[in-house]
């Protein structure tokens, strides 16, 4: 375990990767959100999903973040798992902070009806609309998904280049394409637009959760045969 | 006792190529081993198997009796510094504050006096600097982490030769200090050999020499003098290298030679030089030069 923590303390020496940078970017779109809502006259409020920013900057910091320090983390003996979970650890951790953050900037929102201009930033319709824990539950399995994608598309990347990540991203294709055409063959669509738009958005989360946990595992599986 | 590195029957093969071939060895705990041999010989390959971070294809390895692949108990025992060893993007003292988190001997005292040794600017970030420097930040780490079990590969690339004497003194200093096992590559054999206690030689990805320095050191002398008494000296024995010039030759010959053959040698005359240990590798690789005989 405390080679665990000492491995996500390590992170963390890099502040300007996993703090300054996601939240000074959601810093700055927000403003720029916030001038064009005051610019230009909305009718129904101003819905932006600009939050999504977060995200992406999450994901790419996770393609960077077990790769990089990798060669250093074993040359001071820490094996592949240990990395790993170390990692992971630090993962959770920050992604249940900055999610529970998110969960409080959007009930701010609420409460000053849009930052007092119908803005909706942090708050996105349907999936980051309920009740604040469960924006936080949202928020929080969606940024551990990006995130953990983002560490296996680095991970494949070291092992096997850019080739290997174009094979990746092809097969992830591929799956889709499968689904799409098992989907039109059974003559189910009204079936899956159902499934989408009935249950609550917790469905979803519940779906993203086993989504991050094939990330999760895929990711491990690379950094197993990944030599340094 | 079990030794601190055993290798049997190990094996690495890369598509096509070979490299390493059936290696097997045993490295006793407390010692300085030298992991010699001409680039590409696998030495690297072999040290990575050790430390985990390369798989054998063949054969089995065991660090402190266990395997040491994935096993955290083993490998928080070590501390591999490469040759070009690639770091985050972090300050100079960063690095060794994160270094010190992974090993319960750590040494700060030793860090802070080995920084200055090198002079190294503690606040730069490392890839701002020089690969001497950067390279003495991977000794610095190396030497205080005070692991169990030390591999250097070629740490010191780019180093200046007064830099180079600071890691062997430290080097020297910290093992009678802090006993430990020591595995360390190099190409710069002589200057090392007074270090080594042990040697082990790869080529092409065999061990080609596996031995005690002390063994090696006066495995083979030159012989110098007048050709004739050179020839009757050195007869019935294997001949490694001849070289002639005028009436004059030099004859390169494997030991041992007792008080009496070296009694014998002073009353013909004749010198007899024992062969630097990077000589003898240069012989122990087979590429010594054709015997050249000229007039």
């Amino acid at each position: 375990m405390k080679t665990l923590v000492n491995v996500a303390r390590f992170h963390l020496v890099d502040r300007v990767t996993y703090a300054a940078l996601p939240w000074g970017v959601l810093a700055f779109t927000f403003v720029v959100n916030l001038v064009i809502a005051a610019i230009v006259p909305t009718q129904n409020g101003y819905y932006t999903g600009a939050v999504s920013s977060f995200y992406f900057i999450l994901l790419a910091a996770g393609s960077i973040s077990l790769t990089r320090g990798l060669p250093f983390g074993m040359m001071l003996g820490v094996s592949r798992r240990s990395y790993y979970l170390g990692t992971s650890l630090l993962v959770v951790l920050l992604c249940a902070g900055y999610s529970l953050a998110l969960a409080m900037l959007e009930g701010l929102e609420r409460t000053t009806a849009g930052w007092g201009n119908q803005v909706h930033f942090f708050r996105v319709s349907w999936l980051l609309a309920g009740p604040w824990y469960e924006t936080w539950l949202t928020s929080f399995v969606l940024l551990v998904c990006f995130w953990l994608y983002g560490m296996w598309c680095g991970l494949v990347y070291r092992r096997w280049s850019l080739p290997g990540l174009t094979v990746f991203f092809i097969a992830q294709g591929l799956t889709v394409l499968i689904a799409v055409i098992a989907v039109w063959l059974s003559h189910s669509w009204s079936d899956v637009g159902t499934f989408f738009s009935s249950p609550t958005a917790l469905v979803l989360t519940g779906i993203l959760a086993a989504a991050a946990a094939v990330f999760g595992v895929g990711g491990y599986t690379t950094l197993r045969r990944t030599t340094v | 006792m079990i030794p601190t590195i055993a290798a049997t029957a190990l094996g690495r093969r890369y598509r096509d190529q070979v490299a390493l071939d059936n290696i097997s060895l045993a490295l006793e705990p407390g010692t300085v081993t030298g992991l010699l041999g001409r680039n590409g010989a696998g030495k690297t390959t072999l040290m990575r198997i050790i430390t985990g971070q390369e798989f054998p294809t063949t054969g089995d390895i065991r660090v402190f009796g266990e395997k040491p692949a994935e096993n955290d108990a083993v490998l928080r025992r070590m501390i591999f510094v490469r040759e070009e060893q690639s770091y985050p993007d972090l300050r100079v003292e960063a690095a060794i504050r994160v270094a010190s988190w992974f090993y319960p001997n750590w040494d700060d005292q030793l860090a802070t006096q080995l920084l200055a040794d090198f002079s190294i600017p503690r606040r730069r970030r490392i890839k701002k600097l020089s690969r001497g420097m950067r390279s003495a930040v991977g000794i610095v780490i190396g030497l205080a982490a005070r692991a169990e079990l030390t591999l250097f590969d070629e740490p010191y690339a780019g180093l200046d030769p007064v830099a180079r004497q600071v890691f062997y003194d430290r080097l020297l200093g910290e093992i009678a200090e802090f006993p430990r096992t020591v595995l360390l590559s190099t190409h710069l054999v002589d200057e090392v050999a007074d270090l080594l206690e042990h040697i082990v030689m790869l080529d092409q990805g065999r061990v080609v020499l596996d031995a005690p320095a002390d063994d090696i050191r006066g495995k083979a002398v030159t012989v110098k003098g007048q050709a004739s008494v050179v020839d009757e000296f050195v007869a019935g024995r294997a001949v490694w290298h001849r070289q002639r010039l005028g009436g004059r030759a030099a004859v390169t010959v494997p030991g041992p030679f007792d008080d009496l053959a070296q009694a014998r040698a002073r009353a013909m005359h004749l010198s007899l030089e024992p062969l630097s240990l990077q000589q003898l590798l240069v012989h122990a690789s087979g590429i010594s030069e054709q015997e050249k005989v000229s007039a």
